[in-house]
C-alpha cells in the first residue's frame, strides 16, 4: 500500500520531535492504544505517519491469513477460515512481515470497515461467507484515519466499539461473526474543523498538538529536503537509509527491553496524584502514563522509570483527558498538565 | 474467547456496579442493568467479565432459541412436542397420561453482544439463505434476540444505538416475545433476556421508555483513593502484558464467585418476602415518585436476589434499602415542579456563581455541574484567560472581532458595555425538526432523515426505485426461494431477476443549521440577566455539539445587528465568541430579525433541503427601527409575520424577561407573530423524565 510508491523517510522529517516520539512509543508498545495528532494543515502530520513504514518492526503471522493472527491466537484460525469459506490449510505456516499501516478513508462506509457478506461468493455458489473489512486488516497493525474529526458518526461508533475491546463483532446482512481487532489508532485532525467526541478522544492513548515550525533555518531545511526528495526519491531515501535503520534498531531493542522496565512504588503514587490533581475522567489516563513512562525508559535504554519519563509521558497522555467543557480548547491544557505535575511532585505523607 | 476477559473479581472498587450485575445474574427477572459513567471506569470490563460467571441453564436439546423445557416454548419446540404426543398416543394407550417431554441439555447461559452496526435482520432474525437456496423453503435464522433468550444481551454505548434497533429491542424486552414479520416470514418466539448496557452521559441520554426497561442503574465514577488507583494501574498493566497468566492468578476467585452465584440462584425460590417488607417497598417507591409500577416490582425482585446472595431465608427492610438506589435513581421524577431559579441578587449583577449555588443541590447527579464549575474557575484564572486570547489569532476563519469598543465609543447617556460571564448551563429540552420523507445529505445527530447518499445506517430494504443502492443481502434473500425453478447458467448458483431487486433504505440523523440571534442590548444586561441568557445559549450550544449541528451567531445592539459567526461546524468558536460578547446600548430588534432572515435564506439557497432552526434570545423590547419613522416593535412584528413565509425554517423564541410584577410579554407577542415555539429561559431546561416526553411530542 504505502511502500509501493516512494515514501518520505521518517528520519528526514525536520523537527516535530514530539510527534515522532509519540509514534515511536506506540510502535514499541502497541498497548498504548494510539496517537491523536492535532494540528494545522501542512505540518507533516500525514507524512510522518506514512513514513512509519520505514521503521516498523516485523511480526510473526500465519502465511496467507487475512486477519493477521498472532501465534497465540492460532486456535482461532480454523474457525475464521471457515467463515471465509476457505478450506482449512492444515497446519498453519508462520512467516514474518512488517506491521501494516491500514488507511481508513473519511468516506468509508460501515460495511467496508467492519466487513460484510461476500457478494461474489454468494452469487457464484450461494454460500453465505464473510468478507473481512478494514478492521480485520488492521489487527496488530496501525489504523490510520486522516481527518478523524470528519469521520461519519456511525463509523466512529463502530470504531469505538472495537477499539474498546479489541474485538470486531459483525451482526449484519445475515452474517454473524467476530474476529480479533486490536489496532493502534492513529488519527490526525485539524481542530478548526470541529472537535472530536470525548468518547473517541479518550480512546487515543496519546495526543500531540503540533504547529508549524517557527525557526527559520528549520523551515529552510524542510524546503530543501522536500525538493531533493521530489527530484529523486530513491537517492534521497538511500541517503537516509542508515539513519532510518538506526532508529529501527533502537526500536527493536526497546521492544525487547520494555517488558522488563521497573518502576518504584513512589513513582506510581506520583502518577495517580497527577491525574487526581488534574481531574481526569476515569482511569485510562493513569494506565497510559504508566505504560508510556515505561516505554520511554525503554526507548532511552533504561530499565528503570525516572521522574522525567513520567513528566514526558503525562504531557503526551493527559492534555486531551483533562475534564473540560466540550467547548474548551485542548491546547490550553498543556500548561495545566505541567502545573499539576509540579503539585504532584510534592511528597504527600497521607498515602 | 477471542480476546481474554479481564477477571470480574480483579475489578477494583465499583462495588455498586458489581453488586448490580451479580443481582441480575441471580434473578434475571430484574431485567438488566444500565451502567452510566464517565469513560475509562471499567464499565465494559465489568459487564463483560460477568459473562463467565453466569450459571448454567437447562434448555431443550437442539432448540436454536434455547427454550426452557418448562416453557414458554418457541414454535419449533411446540411442533416437536406435538409430534411426540402423536407418536405416544399411537404406540401405547397406557402412557397417554404421561405428558411427553422434550429432551433437555444443560449449557452456559448465553452472553450476546449487540454491536452498534447491527442490522435489523440480525437482531430480530431473517431468512435462512442456504436453506432457501437448497430447498426453496423459507426458514428463519434466529437473530440476536432469539440467541439471547434466558441470557444477557449486552450493548456497549447503548445511547448511541440506532432508534429502529432500539425499537426492536424494546418491543421484545417489554413483551418477552420477539415477533418477526419480514421477508415473507412470520414467526414469534420467546425472548426473555437481561439487558446490560453501558453509556457515557456526555454522549447524550437514553429515551425514557428504554431507560425504564433497565431494572437497575448504577452511576459510577473513577476512584479517587490514591492507593486504589495505584493498585488498579498495576493490575491493568499486568493484564495487558500477559492476559493468560493474569487470569490464572484469579481463577480460584472466579470459580468461587461462580459457585456462590449458582448457589444463590438455586436458593432464590426459597427466599420469602414478608408482606410488611412488600408494603415497605411499595411505600418507598411511591415516596420517590416513580413512574408506573415497575419500580415496586423491581425493588422486590432485587431485594430477593440480594437476600439469596446473602443466604437469608427472608427479605428484610435492610435489603430493600440496600438495593433502592439502584432501582429508583433512574425512575425518579420530581414531586413538585422545582421553583424557578430565584432572580439573581440585584446588588451583584455580575456574580456568576449566584445561580450556580442554588442549582447544585437541586440535581446532584447532573454531570455537567462539575465541569461547569471547573470551567468557571478556569475562566476566572487570569492566566488561562490570557491563553485563550493569545491563541485566538491562530484561527484563520475568525470573523471580525465583536469587541471593538475603541472604534465605536459608547453613545452618550447609555450604559457602558460589559462582558458578562457565562451563567450556569443545563440540559436543554429536545429541539429537532419533524421527520419527513425527503432524502437529504449530511451528517450529525439531531433530526432523523432519510438519506440520499450511499451512507448512513442501512435500516431496511424496500422495492427497487432505481437509485442504484442495492441491498444485496435482501435481494439474494428475495431471489433465494425461486432458485429451484429458475434455469441457471453454468458456474452460477443464483439467478437474480429484476423483480428480486431490493434497495437499501438508509437513515441517519443529521445536524441542523442553528442560528442564534442574541439580543445584546443594555436591557439584557440588567440584573445579571445576560449571564443567565449566556448560560442558556451555552446550554443550547452544548446540545448542538452533541448533535453535530452547524451554528451561526448573530447579535444585535446599539443601532444594528451583526453576524458574529457565519454558519460553521466549529461550535468551540461559537462558545468562545459568546463568552466575549459585550452587552450595551439600545435594541435594534428589527435589524436583528432582518439580518437573521438574510443569513437563513443564504444557507437555504446553498442547501435547499436544509432545515434551519432559528433561536432568538431576547426580551422583546425593541426600540430601534429600520425605517426612520416606524414604531420599532410594530415593525419587528410585521417583519416577523413576513418571515413565517419561509416554511422550511423553524423558529424558537427564548424570552429572557424576568417573571416579576411588571411584565410586558413582548417576546411572547413576537413568538406569536413568528409562529415560534416559545420558552422562558427557565423552561428551556429539561428537568424530568416526564418533561422530556411531553416536549418530545411538541415537535
Amino acid at each position: 500500500m504505502f511502500n509501493k510508491t516512494a515514501v518520505y523517510p521518517f528520519a528526514a522529517i525536520v523537527g516535530q520531535d514530539k510527534l515522532k516520539l509519540a509514534l515511536i512509543l506506540n510502535i514499541i508498545n502497541p498497548t498504548l492504544s494510539g496517537v491523536l495528532i492535532r494540528g494545522e494543515k501542512g505540518t507533516a502530520k500525514s507524512t510522518a505517519v506514512r513514513a512509519l513504514a520505514d521503521i516498523l518492526p516485523q511480526i510473526e503471522v500465519i502465511e496467507g491469513d487475512p486477519f493477521g493472527l498472532a501465534p497465540e491466537e492460532v486456535d482461532l484460525y480454523a474457525e475464521l477460515c471457515q467463515a471465509l469459506g476457505r478450506e482449512s490449510v492444515g497446519q498453519p505456516v508462520f512467516g514474518l512481515r512488517k506491521v501494516k499501516v491500514v488507511e481508513l478513508p473519511v468516506g468509508a462506509t460501515e460495511d467496508r470497515v467492519v466487513g460484510s457478506m461476500d457478494l461474489e461468493r454468494a452469487l457464484k455458489t450461494g454460500d453465505k461467507r464473510v468478507e473481512p473489512g478494514l478492521l480485520a486488516q488492521a489487527h496488530r497493525g496501525i489504523l490510520y484515519v486522516d481527518e478523524v474529526n470528519l469521520l461519519d458518526d456511525h463509523v466512529v461508533d463502530v470504531l469505538l466499539d472495537s477499539a474498546a475491546m479489541g474485538v470486531n463483532t459483525l451482526e449484519r446482512e445475515g452474517v454473524s461473526f467476530s474476529h480479533p481487532a486490536r489496532f493502534t489508532l492513529v488519527g490526525t485532525m485539524n481542530p478548526e474543523e470541529g472537535e472530536l467526541r470525548p468518547q473517541l478522544l479518550d480512546r487515543f492513548g496519546l495526543c500531540v498538538n503540533i504547529g508549524g515550525l517557527t525557526d527559520l533555518e528549520q523551515r529552510v531545511a524542510i524546503l530543501e529536503r522536500r525538493a531533493s526528495f521530489e527530484q529523486n526519491p530513491e537517492s534521497f531515501t538511500v541517503a537516509y537509509a542508515q539513519e532510518s535503520s538506526q532508529i529501527a534498531e533502537r526500536i527493536g531493542k526497546a521492544r525487547e527491553l520494555v517488558g522488563r522496565v521497573e518502576i518504584d512504588r513512589d513513582r506510581l503514587y506520583r502518577i495517580a496524584r497527577f491525574s487526581l490533581e488534574l481531574g481526569v475522567d476515569g482511569h485510562r489516563g493513569d494506565i497510559i502514563i504508566l505504560k508510556a513512562a515505561k516505554t520511554l525508559a525503554a526507548w532511552h535504554g533504561r530499565s528503570k522509570v525516572e521522574d522525567s519519563d513520567i513528566e514526558a509521558a503525562a504531557e503526551l497522555a493527559l492534555p486531551h483527558r483533562v475534564r473540560r467543557q466540550p467547548l474548551m480548547e485542548i491546547s490550553d491544557n498543556l500548561e495545566a498538565v505541567r502545573r499539576a505535575g509540579q503539585r504532584a511532585k510534592a511528597p504527600q505523607s497521607s498515602s | 474467547m477471542i480476546s481474554p476477559l479481564y477477571p470480574f473479581p480483579a475489578v477494583i472498587g465499583q462495588e455498586d456496579l458489581k453488586k448490580a450485575l451479580i443481582l441480575c445474574a441471580i434473578n434475571p427477572l430484574i431485567g438488566g442493568v444500565l451502567i452510566r459513567g464517565e469513560k475509562g471506569t471499567a464499565k465494559s470490563t465489568a459487564a463483560r467479565g460477568l459473562s463467565e460467571l453466569l450459571p448454567e441453564i437447562v434448555t431443550v436439546k437442539g432448540c436454536p432459541n434455547g427454550c426452557d423445557p418448562m416453557g414458554p416454548l418457541c414454535p419449533q419446540c411446540l411442533a416437536r412436542l406435538k409430534e411426540l404426543a402423536l407418536d405416544n398416543s399411537g404406540s401405547s394407550l397406557a402412557t397417554i397420561n404421561n405428558s411427553p417431554s422434550l429432551e433437555s441439555v444443560k449449557r452456559r447461559a448465553p452472553f450476546l453482544t449487540l454491536p452498534l452496526s447491527a442490522t435489523e435482520d440480525r437482531v430480530a432474525g431473517g431468512l435462512d439463505l442456504s436453506e432457501a437456496l437448497a430447498s426453496g423453503r423459507r426458514r428463519v435464522t434466529p437473530g440476536l434476540l432469539a440467541q439471547a433468550h434466558r441470557g444477557i444481551l449486552y450493548i456497549d454505548e447503548v445511547n448511541l444505538l440506532d432508534d429502529h434497533i432500539v425499537d426492536l429491542v424494546l418491543d421484545a424486552a417489554a413483551s418477552g416475545v420477539n415477533r418477526l414479520e419480514r421477508e415473507g416470514l412470520s414467526l414469534s418466539h420467546p425472548a426473555n433476556f437481561l439487558l446490560v448496557g453501558t453509556m457515557n452521559p456526555e454522549e447524550g441520554e437514553l429515551r425514557p421508555q428504554f431507560l425504564d426497561r433497565f431494572g437497575l442503574s448504577v452511576a459510577i465514577t473513577s476512584e479517587d483513593n490514591v492507593d486504589l488507583r495505584v493498585e488498579l494501574m498495576l493490575r491493568r498493566e499486568a493484564f495487558d502484558a500477559s492476559p493468560i497468566s493474569f487470569r490464572k492468578l484469579y481463577q480460584k476467585e472466579v470459580d468461587s464467585l461462580k459457585e456462590r452465584l449458582y448457589k444463590a440462584s438455586r436458593f432464590l425460590p426459597k427466599v420469602k418476602v414478608p408482606s410488611s417488607v412488600r408494603r415497605f417497598a411499595s411505600q418507598l417507591a411511591s415516596e420517590h415518585n416513580t413512574a408506573g409500577h415497575r419500580a415496586d416490582l423491581t425493588l422486590e425482585r432485587a431485594a430477593l436476589a440480594l437476600a439469596a446472595w446473602k443466604g437469608l431465608e427472608a427479605v428484610g427492610e435492610a435489603e430493600v434499602i440496600e438495593v433502592s438506589p439502584m432501582v429508583l435513581a433512574h425512575r425518579q421524577r420530581e414531586a413538585v415542579p422545582p421553583p424557578p431559579p430565584p432572580p439573581p441578587a440585584p446588588e451583584e449583577p455580575e456574580e456568576p456563581e449566584e445561580p450556580e449555588k442554588q442549582e447544585d443541590p437541586k440535581d446532584p447527579e447532573k454531570p455537567q455541574d462539575q465541569e461547569n464549575q471547573d470551567n468557571q474557575e478556569d475562566q476566572k484564572d487570569p492566566e488561562n484567560q490570557k491563553d485563550q486570547k493569545e491563541s485566538q489569532p491562530e484561527d484563520l476563519n475568525q470573523p471580525p472581532e465583536p469587541q471593538d469598543p475603541n472604534q465605536n465609543p459608547p453613545e452618550p447617556g447609555e450604559a457602558p458595555e460589559t462582558v458578562f460571564e457565562i451563567g450556569s448551563t443545563f440540559r436543554v429540552v429536545p429541539i429537532r425538526s419533524p421527520f419527513d420523507r425527503i432524502r437529504r445529505r449530511g451528517s450529525g445527530r439531531r433530526s432523523r432523515s432519510r438519506v440520499s447518499q450511499k451512507q448512513g445506517r442501512y435500516v431496511k430494504s424496500g422495492p427497487d426505485q432505481g437509485r442504484g443502492d442495492l441491498a444485496v443481502d435482501a435481494t439474494i434473500r428475495a431471489a433465494a426461494p425461486y432458485q429451484l425453478s429458475r434455469e441457471k447458467p453454468p458456474g452460477l448458483a443464483l439467478v437474480v431477476q429484476p423483480s428480486d431487486f431490493r434497495e437499501a433504505v438508509r437513515e441517519k440523523k443529521m445536524g441542523n443549521y442553528l442560528f442564534f440571534t442574541v439580543d445584546a442590548s443594555g436591557s439584557m444586561g440588567a440584573r445579571g440577566r445576560m449571564a443567565a441568557s449566556k448560560g442558556a445559549i451555552m446550554s443550547l450550544l452544548l446540545d448542538a455539539y452533541q448533535k453535530r449541528d452547524q451554528v451561526a451567531l448573530i447579535s444585535f445592539r446599539r443601532d444594528q445587528a451583526q453576524v458574529n459567526l457565519p454558519l460553521t461546524a466549529s461550535i468551540d468558536l461559537a462558545g468562545k465568541l459568546l463568552s466575549e460578547l459585550p452587552v450595551g446600548g439600545r435594541t435594534p430588534l428589527s435589524s436583528g430579525l432582518a439580518l437573521t432572515y438574510r443569513e437563513v435564506r443564504n444557507s437555504l439557497s446553498k442547501n435547499p433541503l436544509a432545515r434551519p432552526i432559528v433561536i432568538i434570545i431576547t426580551d422583546g423590547r425593541g426600540n430601534v427601527s429600520l425605517a426612520p419613522e416606524a414604531k420599532p416593535f410594530e415593525e419587528a412584528l410585521k417583519l416577523a409575520k413576513a418571515m413565517t413565509w419561509e416554511k422550511r425554517v423553524k423558529y424558537i423564541v427564548v424570552d429572557t424577561e424576568e417573571t416579576g410584577a411588571v411584565t410586558f410579554g413582548l417576546a411572547r407577542r413576537l413568538a406569536e407573530s413568528l409562529s415560534a415555539v416559545y420558552f422562558k429561559t427557565e423552561t428551556l431546561e429539561s428537568k424530568t423524565l416526564v418533561d422530556l416526553v411531553k416536549n418530545d411530542e411538541l415537535f
